[in-house]
This record gives C-alpha cells, structure tokens and sequence, in this order.
C-alpha cells in the first residue's frame, strides 16, 4: 500500500518537476476532453436527459417503436453473418498465402486484391454490385438475362460487406498463421498424424484466437457500416446506423438520432471490449528456443492445393471484377445503357466537384501532420512517462476510435452546434473528428516500437554521455519515426476515404469527396460517383506508396508494414 | 592517464515488490576495485550483482551509501556525467546508427572535431578486430561482432572504468571462452579498472583478478578464484564456486593436530586444528570431488562405499559412490593408469586433509 502511494507522490512530484512534461499533459488531455469526453457526454445526455431529469423515456420510446427494434436485430444479425463469412475466407486466404508454398507472384497478386478493399472509399463496392446486379445489372440482366432481381437486402449487403472487410481478418490470421513454426507441424506428422490431423489438432487450435479477434473486428466493423446498408440494404432491412442517419437527416430529430446511436453503442462497445481485453490475451506464443530449421511446408495435401488456389483467385478476381468496372464506369457514358467511351465524369468531378476535391485535400492535408504528431506525442508520453492519469489517458485516446463512426459524428454534432463551444461549419470540426478518431493507430504504433526498443538503448546513449535531451534527439526520435509516418498515413487516408461520422459534419463551406459520392448516387449520377471513387483510389493508392517509400527508408528492426497497420 | 579505482561504501538498494512489499535487491555492500583490477561480481540470478553494477554507473540511484570512482564522489551524479563505459547483455546497439557511428556516438556527444573522430573510431575499430566494418548496420552483424563493437563504443570514450553486465551470455559457449580472453587481455592493455557481472563461476575465475560473490544483495565473500574454491567461507560459497560435496560430521575427539570424526556412521581421523573444534560439535565438510582418492575395500583407514555410477571421459572418471545415506561425487584423473573401478564395487574412500575444508554448524 504504502509503496504504490509512494509511487503516485513519486509521479505528481516528477510531473511537476518536469514542466515540458507536465504541460504537454496538460495540454493533450485538455484536448481529450473537449474533442472525446465532451461529444461522448453530451450525446448520453441528450439520451437519458430531459429537462433536467434522470431518464429512459427516450430509450423506451424508441425502442417501442417495431423499426427500431428490427433495425438493432438486423444490425446484429448482419455484423454476425459478416464476421462469420469474413472470418472463413480471410482464413482460406491467409492460409494459402503462408501455408501452400505460393511464388512471391502468386502473393503480391493476393495482396494487391486484399489491399484494394481497405483504401477504397466507403460506396465503392455498393456501385459496383448495382452495376453489377441491379434492375439493368451486368450480370443478371444482359448476362443472365433475370428480369426483376432485386439487388438490395440483407444478401446484397451481406455480400458487398463481406468482400469489403475480409482483407481485415485476412491481415490480422496471416502473421499469426506464420507465426505457427513449421517444425511444430513436422512434429505432428512425426508422430503419425495424418494432414487433415495436423490441421485439425495442431494448426486450427493454435489459430482459434485469432479468428475470434478476425471476427470480432468484422463484426464491429459491419455493425459501424454506414455507407453499405445506406445503398444495398433497401427499406425491407433497416439498420442502426441508417436509421440514426435518417433520423436526423430526413427528420431533423437529432434527439432520436442520439438514442439510436446510443442503442449502437451497447454492442459495439462490448465487442470492443472483448476483442481488446480478452480474446487478444488468449494469443499463443510458440515457445521455441531458436529459429527452427529450415523445412519445406507440408500442411497442404497437394490435391487440395489446387481448390484452395482456385477459391482464392476466385476471391481476388470478383475484388478486381469489381474495381476494373468501376474504373470501366467511369469512363462510358452510361455503363448498362450507352457503353461509348467519356471523359464527362471527369470532367464534372473537376468543375462542379472541384469543391469536395479541394476541401478533401485541405482537410486530409490538414488533419495528416496533427494526427501523425498527436500519436507519436501520446504514444511517448502513455509508453515512456510516469504521470498520474496515464492509463486513464491511453484508454481515453482510443474511445472515438472504438465507437462507431455514426456515434462519432451524431456525439459530435449534438456538441459543437450550441455555445460554449460552436464549431458546426467550419473545417475544424472534420479535421478534430478525424485525428481524434483515427490517431490511435499511431499510437499503438507509437507504443508497440517503444516497447521494442529495450531501455538499455537508452542508457547506453547516457552512458555515453548523453543527456536525456540528447538521446530523445538522436535516439528515440529517430526510432519511433516509422510510427509517425504510419500514423499520418492512416489519418491521411481515412480522411479521404472516410463518411460515417463526417456525413454529420459537412456543411456548404466544407464538404467531402466521400458525401458528394453519395449525393451523386441517390441522383443515381453512377457516373461521377463512379469517377470520384477511382480518383480517391489513385491519391490512396500514390500517398500509400509514398509512406511505404519512406518507411522503408528509415526502416528499422521491428519497423511496421504500412498494410498491416490498414487492417486494426 | 593513470587507472582509477572504484569504491562502495554500504549501498543500498530497494525496490517495491509486488507481493512481498519493499525489498532490498542491494543491501550494505562495500567493496574497493583496485586500480587497473578487474574485479567480478559473482552470483546467482536476483542475488543483487546487476543492480550493484547498474549502481555504479548510475543507471539506478543508492537509497543508502556512496560510490567513488576514484577520489570522486559521484552517488549524485547522472551515468552521463560519470565518464563510464559499460557493456550490456544485449549489447544496446541503436540498430539505425552505422557501425561507425555507433562508435562515434560518445565522440559527438564530447563534440570532438570530426577528423579526431575519425581516427579514434578507426584506431577502436582495429583494435576489436572489425576493420571494414563501419558502414554495416548492427542487424548486419554476427553475435560476436555486434558484442565487439558494443566494446569498441564503451572504449572508445576512454572511459574512467569499464563496467561489464554479462556480456558474454548471449554468445554460444565456443565464442564466449575466446571473447573473455579478448575482454582480459584488452582490458590489461589498457590498464583500466573494471567490474564485470556474470552468474558463471568458470568465467569468473578465469576472466579476473578478484572475485565477489554475492547472495540476496550482500557480498558474502571476496578474494581471488584460487582462495575462493580452497578456503570457501559458506556452504553456499562452497556450492557455487565450483563442485563440491558436502558432509555432516560429528567431532567425537579433539586431539592435539588431529580430529576424529564420525561421517556416515564411521570413522574419519582428520589431522587439522583442535582448536576450532569441540566434541559432540557437528562440522560440514567441504571435499571437492578430485580430493578424494578411491582405493580398494581392503586398504586401511577411510571410509568404506559403493560404487553407484561410472563415466569415462578419457582425461578423467566421474563417479558416485554410496556411503551411508549420502551419494559422493568422486573424479580420478589420469584413470587409465590409476585404475578403474566398476559399478557395485566397495571401495574406501581416502580423504587428504589438506583438500578438506571444515564449516561450522548445519543440519546432522
């Protein structure tokens, strides 16, 4: 006892002592305040709150309301159902990646259809399944020639969903799949298993984990889709996000929106919870004492190299199926009807659309060295200091990343329209939602390096003669510095891509790429829409080369992989 | 420049436990590296000798006591202001510096002029045998070249001491037997006081001048390899210090230069000092396994055994012999010619009174 309370003066003491420390503090978890806890109270206050009183009238009313209810259902079903299909083919994707012994050609191909779905703007895959499946769709109706298919509900969305969020269990199961030494296998079959055995008892066992993190993040991941349902899921499948969307969009009931959003915020932070705090505890670490000899991998009987190898190209060919119609979208006059070759959409998305582009850039531009210096700061401070209120302050840092996105920008919006504080309008507000909501990753990136770097580094720079200054300068900085580019990267990259929570925040003097995409679909104008998403693909795809460039170059040991850091 | 020396003067050090609540990992340690002396602490894991030298680099502050290093009283001072050089277990390369400038670090921290760093590094660079090395990145390197180049940046400062936290753990044990003769031999070139950590009695012993054997964070006993394995002061010392065998004997008389003892329910005549012994009095008994000499069942005097065990390794024999309750470890070298006894067979034990230590008290 005597001891930890020692150790809390220890840490005010130090603090104190230290100003740069302590009003760095200071300063950030001002800033956490206003930009996280401030939104986040009032938007409970708008749902439990009314006219001074403790309440669950709101909740009760919306939750009478038979829509509401099989939207939560829905919502619900749809996570599950694409955490579960999302689950098995991220796994028959990474499985064949690591495990059937596949030419770097066969990876990168792979990979490139597994990246694409992650950099994409959020209505991509939606205009491509219209395109594809609906009333004049490719497929069904000049292919297949089916009159009346209906392209929108739950397997629409399902599907479309599926393909977007798969890449993420794919990237969290490959390294763990690799992780799995080879020789533990060799063991198995030593022992008289057959394949099917080793698999069985020996590779799926060691994966469980991580297929329940692969799932759990799907299935947060689905349940904050906005964009998808919004286009696919149609009237007869109504979920949360939407709904809280309509709520306030189409009823100007900001207070119903709340509640709704409150309504989502129960599951998704459960699943956050357990993805975090349990299922990422359960991981197994391959106790091995040295790098095993190098074997050749056996898991694979070589009849089933060629139906998993098939599956997987299958995969990767709708993905670019998709991508290349869109791209074909983009420049016919109207694809499905009047297939002559266009420039048109370019053309409007550079003169009516210039607005949005210019913004976006702005804001993106904006939000990319704030979010990159944020997280390196936050990261050193959670990683490396001693001050009171640290945890508090990492576990407060990672709250807008958790909630959904409509959360986010509904919490937002209920807080920055009135006095004190009025942001509503300006590009301050999009810049805040999105440093604040999509830093983390840098944080974490931020944390996980330090904690590579053994402290003794450290010392030896002191050793040496190095004051503290010193070593921060010529040490740390130097090795955290791939963590601050993969930060500003993601928040540059979700600014771009990126509608769930900003769709709230938009305004006439500053709106998004992303909404005008959306604007340009309900006029049904595919067209444009079609255009934008392949620009915001293009600036994605150049700034991801860029970082990766950079990263390389003052790559270090244990430095992070710019795709990876997509996937969480 | 002329060596330094190094001196403790009762530190301690106490760290909060999570169970057990304030302990102390270092608790009154004294202790004096001559100049130019290496000197090891010596122990097993946890037993203090790491936070001792992290102590006198100034890495962790004493909560009691002061350092010296030479006249200097340096307890207040920060590991940068110290003037040391110390190698770590991991080394603690900075893995994006070029070997070069990992060398070069401690020169452009002192802002000496770049022609002065260039040389000094090269002439380092030369000394630990890497040549040719400075523009690889640590990562690049073998376990043993990353080890030499942690040296050649702990050197190249001309650091007042040079402190040492095993090394040579990381190594494979070929490599670790050639780099200790390097780290002595370089450590005597250039006359500097150092204090080197290792859990590894055969090191310790053949790496240093004198050694410190800690247990829970005191020194329980100094001196060189050679009075630390004959005249053991502890059992604990007894049993790290190389192999021993312990006994537990009953002093049935104290004659004038000469003890008899009751071991194993027989009897053993000791010539040694009476007056460190009275009857009824129980003593330990230190025999290091090559002091006792096996003879044939029929031989007089000693105590008679069994032979359990036997491995031949050429230059020597290693066996196990019962006697009583108690399994003897018992080396023969040269056994060859000296004859070897197989399994099953009683034999009688001679133990010279010269290799025998006696220890006071313990269990009957």
């Amino acid at each position: 006892m005597t001891s930890i309370a020692a150790a809390r003066t220890d840490g005010w003491r130090r603090t104190l002592r230290d100003p740069a420390l302590f009003v760095t503090v200071f300063i950030l978890w001002a800033l956490l305040a206003l930009f996280i806890l401030f939104p986040l109270a009032k938007l409970l206050a708008r749902t439990f709150l009314d006219g001074g009183q403790i309440t669950l009238g709101n909740l009760v009313a919306i939750l009478r309301d038979v829509n509401h209810r099989q939207a939560f259902w829905n919502s619900l079903l749809l996570a599950a159902l694409v955490g579960l299909c999302g689950t098995v083919l991220g796994f028959v994707y990474a499985f064949a990646a690591v495990r059937a012994n596949l030419s770097r050609a066969w990876i990168t191909v792979l990979d490139a259809a597994s990246l694409l779905p992650l950099i994409s703007p959020p209505f991509t895959t939606a205009i491509a399944m219209i395109y594809s499946f609906g009333p004049r769709g490719l497929i069904t109706y000049h292919l297949l020639g089916i009159k009346g298919f209906t392209v929108y509900g739950l397997h629409s969305t399902l599907f479309s969903e599926t393909l977007t969020y798969f890449p993420i269990a794919y990237l969290t199961l490959k390294p763990i799949l690799a992780g799995i030494d080879p020789n533990v296998e060799d063991m198995a079959f030593s022992l008289g298993s057959s394949r099917w055995r080793v698999f069985r008892t020996v590779t799926l066992p060691l994966t469980v984990p991580g297929l329940a993190n692969a799932f759990l993040l799907l299935f947060a991941a689905s349940l904050a889709d906005f964009a998808t349902p919004l286009i696919l899921a149609g009237n007869s499948f109504p979920v949360l996000p939407t709904q809280a969307y309509l709520q306030i969009t189409g009823l100007f009931d900001l207070k119903g929106g709340a509640v709704l959003s409150f309504v989502l915020l129960v599951p998704a932070l459960v699943v956050y919870l357990l993805q975090r705090f349990w299922v990422s505890r359960k991981y197994y670490v391959t106790i091995t004492g040295k790098v095993g000899a190098q074997t050749t991998i056996k898991s694979l009987a070589p009849w089933a190299r060629a139906p998993l190898l098939g599956a997987c190209l299958l995969l990767a060919g709708v993905v670019l199926y998709f991508y290349v119609l869109l791209f074909y979208a983009s420049v016919v006059v109207a694809l499905g009807a009047n297939h002559a070759w266009t420039w048109r959409h370019y053309q409007v998305i550079f003169t009516e659309g210039l607005k949005a582009i210019r913004d976006t850039l702005v804001i993106a531009g904006a939000g990319m060295p704030l979010g990159g210096l944020y997280g390196i700061l936050l990261g050193y401070l959670v990683a490396k200091k001693i001050f009171p209120g640290r945890q508090a302050m990492e576990i407060v840092s990672m709250i807008n990343y958790a909630l959904p996105g409509t959360i986010v920008g509904i919490a937002y919006l209920i807080a920055f329209n009135d006095p004190p504080i009025v942001l509503t309008g300006t590009a301050l507000i999009i810049v805040a939602c999105y440093v604040f909501r999509y830093s983390p990753t840098g944080i974490r990136a931020t944390v996980a390096l330090l904690q590579q770097i053994d402290p003794s580094i450290e010392e030896a720079s002191q050793g040496l003669g190095a004051g503290s200054g010193t070593t921060f300068r010529r040490i740390t900085l130097p090795l955290i510095l791939p963590a601050f580019f993969a930060g500003l990267g993601v928040v540059f990259i979700r600014s771009m891509t990126a509608i769930s929570a900003t769709i709230f925040l938009v305004s006439i003097n500053w709106t998004l790429i992303t909404v005008r995409i959306l604007e340009n679909m309900t006029e049904l104008s595919l067209g444009p829409a079609a255009a934008f998403s392949v620009l915001v693909v293009v600036i994605v795809f150049a700034v991801i080369v860029a970082i990766s460039g950079l990263l390389r170059r003052f790559r270090t040991p244990g430095a992070v992989d710019m795709t990876s850091i997509l996937g969480g | 420049m002329s060596a330094v020396g190094i001196r403790l003067e009762g530190i301690s050090k106490r760290f909060a436990h999570r169970v057990k609540g304030e302990v102390y990992a270092v608790r009154d340690v004294s202790l004096t590296v001559q100049p130019a002396e290496l000197l090891t602490l010596l122990g097993p894991s946890g037993c203090g000798k790491t936070t001792t030298l992290r102590m006198i680099a100034g890495f962790e502050q004493p909560d009691a006591g002061r350092v010296f290093i030479g006249e200097q009283d340096v307890t207040g001072l920060m590991a940068n202001q110290r003037n040391i050089g110390f190698v770590f277990q991991n080394y603690a390369l900075f893995p994006h510096l070029s070997v070069f400038e990992n060398v070069a670090y401690g020169l452009r921290v002192q802002r000496q002029p770049e022609q002065e760093i260039a040389r000094a590094v090269g002439d380092v660079l030369a000394l630990v045998g890497l040549q040719g090395y400075d523009r690889q990145f640590p990562n690049q390197l073998s376990g043993g070249e990353q080890q030499r180049v942690a040296l050649a940046r702990a050197i190249v400062i001309r650091p007042r001491v040079l402190l040492f936290d095993e090394p040579l753990s990381n190594l494979d044990a070929k490599l670790r037997v050639h780099m200790r003769g390097e780290l002595r031999e370089l450590q005597q070139r250039l006359r500097i006081s150092a204090v080197y950590v290792t859990h590894d009695q055969e090191e310790a012993m053949a790496i240093s001048d004198r050694i410190a054997v800690m247990h829970q964070g005191q020194i329980v006993q100094e001196g060189t390899a050679e009075s630390l394995y004959r005249h053991p002061g502890s059992e604990f010392v007894a049993q790290f210090i190389g192999r021993t065998n312990l006994l537990s004997g009953r002093v049935r008389s104290a004659g004038p230069g000469e003890i008899e003892l009751e071991v194993a329910g027989q009897h053993l005549r000791l010539p040694g000092d009476a007056e460190r012994a009275t009857a009824g009095q129980i003593l330990r008994l230190v025999v290091r396994p090559e002091v006792i000499e096996l003879r044939p069942a029929d031989s007089p005097d000693g105590i008679a055994g069994t032979i359990v065990s036997r491995t031949f390794l050429g230059e020597k024999a290693e066996y196990q012999v019962r006697v009583g309750a108690d399994l003897l470890q018992v080396t023969s070298y040269n056994p060859v010619q000296r004859g070897l006894f197989t399994v099953g067979q009683p034999v009688r034990l001679h133990f010279p009174a010269e290799g025998i230590q006696l220890l006071p008290g313990g269990p009957a």
